[in-house]
């Protein structure tokens, strides 16, 4: 396991590798989009299709589960969360910078226990989806909107959802309000990071006996990758339309 | 051998063997479903797809904890 250069501000800590992967994923999908969206036209080719069909599909994920009228609201948020995790995993699996460090280094939080545990390896560019603080932040977030949202429509309606259908219900709806972000933070950051920690396993070894299961696990990291930006497009708009769509 | 190699091996182990069972049954209903009707194949591999996303999660939670406890970084 490698360790992380950390810089300490105002009393936070702050992973300098996730900073760079964040904005660094973040520019890939302006570029993407920026790139996508040049010269409009009413008949739709080249780039525009791309981008046609990458809304298309996203505003299938957002029309199956909340109303027509509510999911045009939804659209770009659904879009940039999608595209933002979709390129933060892939580039976990195509770009990992990892640089040999020998001394310790306190201005950027590498100690000499740290680095005997990690063998003297600091990542300095990996997926930030690998870390649980980034995956648990997008939860989160995603979790205070989805009530904020609820409340907002109807703060009687959604007292209302947590005694439906009955009086009793109402311990196994708080556990499912406390259990819903953490499997959504969990089930997202777990499959990047063991993804690439067995890379950088498979990495290790002789590259004619590591070889063919490092290309097969890339391969099925890609798919992983995106199989799991899609679920959790889909299960963030799944919380946030069962506080908006019921009455 | 410390327990803590043991303990994560155990968590790996189980992952695996969980991922095993539901992935198994997730796909032998998806094959007598497109047995049964072969033009829905392509509907019903979309929906096995994401299935397969939700039923891994689990076991690749206790993988990856698996990995922090064998590694030494939890526990």
């Amino acid at each position: 396991m490698e360790l992380t250069p950390k810089v300490k501000f105002l009393g936070m800590t702050f992973d300098v590798t996730l900073m760079i992967g964040s904005v660094v994923s973040a520019l890939i999908v302006m570029l993407i989009v920026f790139l996508l969206t040049r010269r409009l036209s009413v008949r739709p080719e080249g780039r525009q299709n791309v981008m046609e069909y990458i809304i298309d599909f996203v505003s299938g994920i957002t029309g199956t589960m909340l109303e027509k009228k509510e999911s045009a609201k939804y659209l770009s948020f659904a879009l940039t969360t999608f595209l933002f995790i979709l390129v933060a995993n892939l580039l976990g699996v195509i770009v990992m910078v990892t640089s040999t460090v020998n001394g310790p280094i306190p201005s950027l939080g590498i100690t000499t226990a740290g680095l005997k545990m990690a063998d003297n390896s600091v990542s300095w560019f990996k997926s930030p989806t690998s870390d649980i603080n980034v995956t648990v932040a997008m939860a989160g977030a995603i979790f205070l909107y989805s009530h904020f949202a609820g409340i907002a429509k109807s703060p009687r309606g959604y007292l209302q959802h947590y005694v439906k259908p009955f009086w009793w219900m109402l311990p196994i709806h708080l556990i499912d309000e406390v259990s819903k972000p953490a499997t959504h933070a969990l089930r997202l950051w777990a499959n990047i990071f063991a993804g690439e920690v067995l890379i950088t396993i498979l990495r290790e070894g002789a590259f004619y006996f590591t070889g063919v299961p490092l290309f097969a696990w890339m391969g099925f990291s890609v798919f992983v990758g995106c199989i799991q930006a899609y679920i959790f497009t889909v299960l963030a708009m799944v919380y946030i339309a069962q506080k908006v769509g019921e009455e | 051998m410390s327990l803590a190699v043991l303990a994560g091996g155990i968590m790996i182990a189980f992952g695996a063997l969980a991922a095993g069972i539901g992935n198994g049954v997730l796909f032998s209903s998806y094959l007598s479903g497109i047995a049964r009707q072969p033009e829905a194949q392509g509907t019903l591999f979309g929906q096995s797809m994401i299935a397969l996303g939700l039923v891994e999660a689990l076991p690749v939670i206790s993988i990856a904890f698996g990995i922090l406890v064998l590694f030494g970084i939890i526990g």
